[in-house]
């Protein structure tokens, strides 16, 4: 089975909308800034991958991960032909890492009134989109690409024409703030697989898709999902574990009817953190083994920051342009690759050009949930 | 395909198990103490909710013969799916570790806090605990979010990706949680249901207890209602009803009701799964079926039904 991708929707700190975060990407240019909407003096580190749509500049707002999210399922949805005032009946799955705690950090700090049905989006996903049956999942970093291995169930069991995939997360400051406890040396940017990384640090974005099982004659196809494997270490609440990740890799190409040789192009979880890019690193060499030089691979989180629900879509929205385009942005900041990944052909400086046909993509979060896709180009 | 119950676990102050659900005790009962029921070890750092679901965990893990006394797993790790669901599972951590950075500063905060930040600490959690390597995860869907979770638990096991999976529905009360209600106490407690493909359950001789039907989601109670009418074929004997206000007299008139919010506490993301358990109880009693299992009503994004089926003798 395929799933074709109809309708793409995304808004990052680099980019509003795919084209635009496509573009960016690919010039290198990185989200990277100061703390937008915290008070500084409560926080050591400084930099983060925000969004800049605050009314005012040190004042925060709720509700702004359901903003973000409306936005790029409305984009999908248009995008697609749906019809953006009416999606009831059609399932839309949500993953995201933190909903909408940074909501409660305020009524929790300020008082600022959030009812309790506003905690999960489908409130808002029904007054935007008169929406009924949404699902939010809060599955940490691999949310997004959870909820699109659940959307591939829903449309291979007949239970779904088409299904509507978004991933959406924001700062909040607890998460940011727990950081700092454990990450000794504030980073200052994302620097996935470079031996002198320092860490995560936390970004914004929202990004959807909408997948169908039989794309209406003449409609675009963005490129299609050939599988999604999910799997959890069951190891640790925060550390990864090289063989859960390995063995979600080994499924996903499995159920594609891939092999090694036959990825063209990883886009690696790449946090940035010591831990997750040395797992990430020894599961893909142990799985792609002699063929681990020949795909090329980058890490979006170098511009993006950490989207936690949100990457792994954002990774897929920009992956189907890589495909479509044969076009791969760097991972910037990449100066020294860390001793398991020295193997790798991590882009890096310029965007590479090179002909694409099948991606994997990677995602991993708290609790061991891992999470890899195979894509396709549309051809 | 067909997906059965083929065990539950029940941790409430009120009731410990599917049976007294529809018998419970008495209404002063004190709160679960996890401490009392599992030991000590392995609850330090982790938050109430968490707790409690180790507690239900591990009584539906038994029950199905999955897990012996000492613990061990009699099904390959990889089987087993954990959904749990829960919307205020991590509210206490949130606004304590909150207040912590307002009144200090962020570098005063527990790095034990970190996982308790990510809403899906529980999920994980009971996977690690248990040993449960399927997939993994955590509904937060506001009053749907139950019976959402055995929909996509019963989703698994229809996409073959594991055979059986143990669902999970977790609402912890303490003072956080009280004061985002506006002072509502929930239940306090765990509810948890292990589904199983029908062919695995019995391959391994493990007993029915409840036939899971059809899902269905409506915008309004009436519109779910109509879906879950369609779907069963029939009047049930039983309408587990939603957390609502007002919840409109004439819907399934004459039909007996059972309300267990109302008997127990706000279940919010853990009603689905005790209405699961209790339709167990009820069947166990003799109670026919079918029974309608509602969540969410007309204020709600939407209501979420689920056909439960007794089992064949």
């Amino acid at each position: 089975m395929t799933w074709a991708v109809t309708g793409t929707g995304a808004v990052a700190s680099v980019g509003r909308d795919p084209g635009e975060l496509f573009a960016n990407l690919c010039a290198g240019v990185s989200g990277v800034g100061e703390l937008k909407g915290f008070d500084l003096s409560r926080h050591d580190a400084r930099f983060a991958y925000e969004v800049d749509d605050r009314p005012e500049p040190g004042a925060d707002v709720p509700r702004r991960a359901t903003a973000l999210l409306v936005d790029a399922i409305a984009q999908a949805a248009r995008d697609a032909g749906l019809d953006e005032r009416d999606l009831s009946g059609v399932p839309v799955l949500i993953g995201t890492g933190l909903r909408e705690l940074r909501s409660v950090e305020l009524w929790q700090r300020d008082g600022t009134d959030f009812p309790p049905q506003d905690l999960h989006f489908g409130t808002a996903l029904r007054a935007a989109f008169n929406a009924d049956d949404t699902h939010t999942f809060s599955n940490a970093c691999s949310a997004g690409l959870y909820a699109l291995a659940l959307a591939t169930d829903l449309l291979d069991g007949g239970t779904a024409e088409t299904v509507i995939v978004a991933g959406v997360d924001v700062l909040t400051e607890t998460m940011y703030g727990l950081l700092e406890r454990v990450q000794p040396v504030p980073p200052e940017r994302v620097r996935p697989f470079d031996r002198n990384r320092a860490g995560v640090l936390m970004g914004e974005g929202a990004a959807a898709v909408v997948l169908t099982r039989t794309p209406a004659a003449g409609r675009k196809v963005h490129g299609v999902v050939r599988s999604v494997a999910v799997n959890c270490d069951a190891y640790h609440v925060t550390a990864p574990d090289p063989g859960g990740i390995a063995e979600a890799i080994r499924e996903a190409q499995a159920a594609a009817g891939r092999k090694p040789a036959d990825i063209d192009l990883v886009m690696v979880h790449g946090t940035g953190t010591l831990l997750n890019d040395e797992a990430e690193a020894v599961a893909l060499a142990d799985v792609f083994g002699e063929d681990a030089d020949k795909p090329l691979m980058t890490a979006i989180k170098s511009m993006t920051g950490h989207t936690s629900g949100a990457s792994g879509l954002l990774n897929l929205v920009v992956t189907l342009t890589a495909l479509a385009e044969g076009r791969v942005p760097p991972t910037v900041g990449l100066d020294d690759p860390v001793d398991e990944a020295a193997g790798f052909r991590i882009v890096t400086g310029e965007a590479a050009r090179a002909p694409l046909a099948v991606a994997q993509l990677n995602a991993f979060g708290f609790g061991g949930v891992n999470a890899v896709a195979i894509v396709e180009a549309a051809r | 395909m067909n997906v059965v119950v083929t065990g539950t676990g029940v941790v409430l102050p009120r009731a410990a198990s599917a049976g007294e659900l529809i018998e419970p005790g008495p209404a002063d009962a004190p709160p679960v103490e996890p401490k009392d029921l599992l030991g000590r070890k392995g609850l330090r750092y982790k938050d109430r909710a968490t707790q409690l679901a180790y507690c239900a965990a591990r009584a539906a893990l038994r029950d199905a013969a999955l897990v012996d006394t000492a613990g061990a797993l009699a099904v390959a790790p990889l089987s087993v799916a954990v959904v749990v669901s829960s919307n205020y599972g991590n509210i206490d951590t949130i606004t304590r570790a909150m207040d912590t950075i307002t009144r200090e500063t962020a570098a005063a905060g527990s790095p034990m806090d970190l996982p308790n930040a990510s809403s899906n600490v529980v999920a994980s959690s009971v996977a690690i605990r248990f040993g449960l390597r399927g997939p993994n995860l955590m509904l937060c869907n506001g009053a749907t979010s139950g019976i959402d979770a055995l929909r996509w638990g019963a989703g698994l096991i229809r996409a073959g990706r594991v055979a059986r999976a143990l669902v999970l529905g977790v609402e912890p009360d303490n003072e956080a949680v009280r004061a985002f209600l506006g002072g509502a106490r929930t239940v306090d407690g765990s509810a948890a249901v292990v589904l199983e493909d029908a062919a695995a359950a019995a391959e391994r001789g493990a007993p029915a207890l409840a036939v899971l039907g059809d899902a269905v989601r409506g915008a309004g109670l009436a519109a779910s209602l109509g879906r879950l009418s369609d779907a069963a074929g029939e009047r049930p004997a039983l309408w587990q009803v939603p957390e609502t206000d007002d919840l409109p007299g004439a819907l399934l008139d004459g039909v007996p009701r059972q309300d267990l919010g109302a008997r127990f506490g706000l279940a919010s993301g853990a009603l689905g799964v005790l209405q699961c358990a209790a339709a167990v109880g009820w069947f166990a009693r003799g109670g026919a079926g079918p029974v309608y299992a509602s969540a969410g009503g007309d204020a709600d994004d939407a209501s979420a039904g689920l056909v439960l089926l007794r089992p064949a003798a």
